[in-house]
């Protein structure tokens, strides 16, 4: 036991040493969640205003004056009616550019309104610009105020109240509490960040110190102290696994002072999800990431120590990088539900689970057999680990 | 005292390894080190010489327990390498040409880490870390990261390193190569000391210079067989050619 509280104790001052790895566990999770939630929401609300403001270049083709439909179009929404495109010229003048819109009322619309028939408007507009993409809702609700007003004429005429075009009104009434629905949002984004950043966390400590250490020559040195093989490992072993806690850690904290300086999420907001995300919850949550490490820092370590070089290391666990997200991301398809057998895949329990820790719903059994399941596989990934340490072939492979 | 007895070390080829040339057909194994047997006594110096891929590193990693043999037995300061390893590494001091140096630490925090896995009580360690810095001269830059020092200060570091829990047995693995000529020099004096202090001293080099000015026991070794094993006095008794390493060459070429 003295053995290896020295050797971890040397191991963690070694790896707070190396700016790769003090990178990797404090700068990268603030970079990645500052990039996502800042600038990226920023650039998509700021499109999403600039869709919203912009005075849109509109052309309204009609066999008659639809005065009425030119003055709703002018009172609601920030236009500019355009009468220089002639209807053959509409494809290619919202292609360049010259037209956002294009609205072309059907040559016989007064006479099929007269008619009480249905008269079907083309909306032409260029998709492609993600702006417009977005400003077609402003079109749509003019034409569709519009049509109520068309509606009500008619109803007028027949001397009927507008509910008799309303038979049925949905009235949708969510049941979940505000808790649920969080945990339904939240639980859904949550596990990307710490699952990723439990990885990401441990992964550059486990090159260091296995395939670094062949590369740099000290390992042999340390074959040759009274150390074992087993406490050599286990020490390794445990700084991998408290780099990545470290830094799944890390990355929440980040994530919670980014939402509160964030412009994006209104206080009101983030003060409400806090006060329904309960201490316990976040505990549970907390205490995942510990059996979780310990997989990863197992997995990562085997793969370490296989390695001849700090090169060779990185291009084998680089793809599995990859491969832990893709359980993360069948945790968000609908349907898929945390049970006995979902509890049993690691990384996807995980995905679900804190889905349900963030709800309030999470089943104490299935919580049991996702920490038996992420010890029982951590354990064996140290069994493994200590076996591929004690073989020759693997620990002089390179050397 | 090092007693190596009918040692061997076969290795498994490789797919590429069997391609090469000089394998054997058929052959799925190799063997590194093949029925070798030696002593190394304490207060000499053991040179074991040999050119490359003879199997010098993989003989002195079996004394240090990195590898365990395939038969044979080896002893180190009375205790099995394979039944007691653990005896044998805390009774062993081992110094490659690489320095084996946390880049990272200082040779304070580097000779302290390696002291206290010995096991050595705090006030011992101080004292021999002390007298250590003092002999190499170390203590000018004792508290520099390790990464920061030339190649001549690391190999005072590594020195340091290999004697700190002063071990009976000192096992060195081409311990001059890459160095300038000073810092050569002062390694062949540390062995020549580490003789006058009567610890067993086993040596590997393809340097014929330091083998004249070190070994009182000499062994070549080629293609992991033993050609010769004697004093150095008696090889230079023996010798037909005019040089050692003329000498060295009549023999393994005669293999």
């Amino acid at each position: 036991m003295k053995l290896l509280t020295i050797i971890f104790r040397k191991e963690l001052k070694d790896m707070l040493r190396d700016r790769r790895t003090l990178f990797f566990m404090i700068i990268m999770p603030f970079l990645v969640i500052f990039l996502i939630f800042n600038l990226s929401m920023r650039l998509g609300r700021d499109m999403e205003k600039r869709a919203q403001e912009k005075e849109l270049q509109v052309a309204v083709f009609s066999a008659q004056p639809l005065p009425a439909f030119i003055k709703l179009l002018q009172t609601k929404e920030k236009v500019k009616i355009d009468t220089r495109v002639s209807r053959t010229e509409i494809n290619q003048a919202v292609n360049d550019g010259r037209l956002d819109f294009a609205i072309s009322f059907p040559e016989n619309f007064s006479e099929n309104i007269d008619r009480e028939g249905t008269n079907e408007v083309p909306v032409y507009y260029k998709a492609s610009t993600s702006e417009n993409e977005q400003a077609l809702g402003r079109i749509h609700k003019v034409l569709e105020e519009y049509g109520k007003q068309l509606l009500n004429l008619r109803l007028e005429k027949k001397n009927l109240a507008a509910a008799f075009v309303e038979p049925l009104r949905i009235d949708d009434r969510d049941v979940s509490s505000v808790r649920e629905k969080i945990g339904q949002r939240l639980g859904g984004m949550f596990p990307y960040f710490f699952v990723i950043f439990c990885f990401l966390g441990a992964m550059y400590p486990a090159i260091d110190l296995a395939a670094g250490e062949k590369e740099r020559g000290t390992m042999e040195t340390l074959l040759v102290s009274p150390a074992t093989r087993l406490q050599i490992v286990v020490g390794k072993f445990l700084v991998v696994t408290v780099s990545g806690i470290f830094t799944a850690l890390t990355s929440v904290l980040w994530l919670y002072l980014v939402f509160r300086q964030s412009k994006t999420v209104p206080a009101e907001v983030l003060s409400g999800i806090l006060k329904v995300i309960e201490w316990k919850s976040l505990l549970l949550l907390f205490s995942m990431i510990i059996p979780l490490c310990a997989f990863f820092a197992a997995i990562l370590l085997s793969a370490s120590v296989f390695s001849k070089s700090y090169k060779e290391a990185q291009s084998i666990i680089t793809p599995l990088n990859f491969m832990v997200l893709i359980p993360v991301l069948i945790g968000i398809f609908p349907g898929i539900k945390l049970n006995a057998a979902t509890a049993l895949i690691p990384i996807l329990n995980i995905s679900l689970a804190t889905k349900e820790i963030i709800a309030g719903t999470i089943s104490p059994l299935l919580m049991v057999e996702i920490y038996l399941v992420l010890v029982v596989l951590a354990a064996l990934g140290l069994i493994f680990c200590t076996r591929w340490f004690n073989r020759e072939a693997v620990i002089f492979r390179g050397v | 005292m090092i007693v190596v007895e009918n040692l061997t070390k076969s290795f498994r080829l490789s797919k590429e390894q069997k391609k090469e040339k000089d394998a054997p057909a058929r052959a799925d194994h190799v063997d590194a080190v093949a029925d070798v047997s030696f002593s190394c006594k304490p207060g000499r110096i053991f040179s074991l010489l040999g050119p490359n891929g003879a199997g010098k590193t993989t003989a002195l990693r079996l004394i240090a327990t990195m590898l365990r043999p395939s038969s044979g037995r080896i002893s180190v300061a009375g205790f099995d390498t394979v039944k007691e390893a653990g005896q044998v590494r805390r009774h062993i001091g081992f110094l490659t040409g690489a320095t084996g140096l946390y880049e990272r630490l200082t040779p304070t925090e580097m000779i302290d880490y390696y002291g206290r896995l010995h096991g050595m009580e705090p006030a011992l360690l101080e004292k021999r870390k002390g007298d250590l810095f003092r002999l190499l001269g170390i203590k000018e830059f004792a508290g520099r990261r390790i990464g920061k020092l030339s190649s001549g200060m690391k190999q005072k570091v590594s020195i340091a390193r290999t004697m700190i829990h002063d071990p009976q047995v000192l096992v060195f693995d081409e311990p001059t190569v890459g160095l300038d000529v000073i810092t050569a020099k002062s390694i062949m004096q540390l062995i020549r000391q580490c003789r006058a202090d009567g610890k067993t001293v086993i040596f590997s080099t393809h340097i014929m210079g330091e083998v004249s000015l070190l070994s009182d026991d000499l062994a070549i070794i080629h293609r992991g067989r033993l050609l010769y094993n004697d004093t150095y006095d008696a090889f230079i008794r023996e010798m037909k050619a005019k040089s050692l390493e003329d000498e060295f060459i009549r023999r393994v070429e005669e293999a």
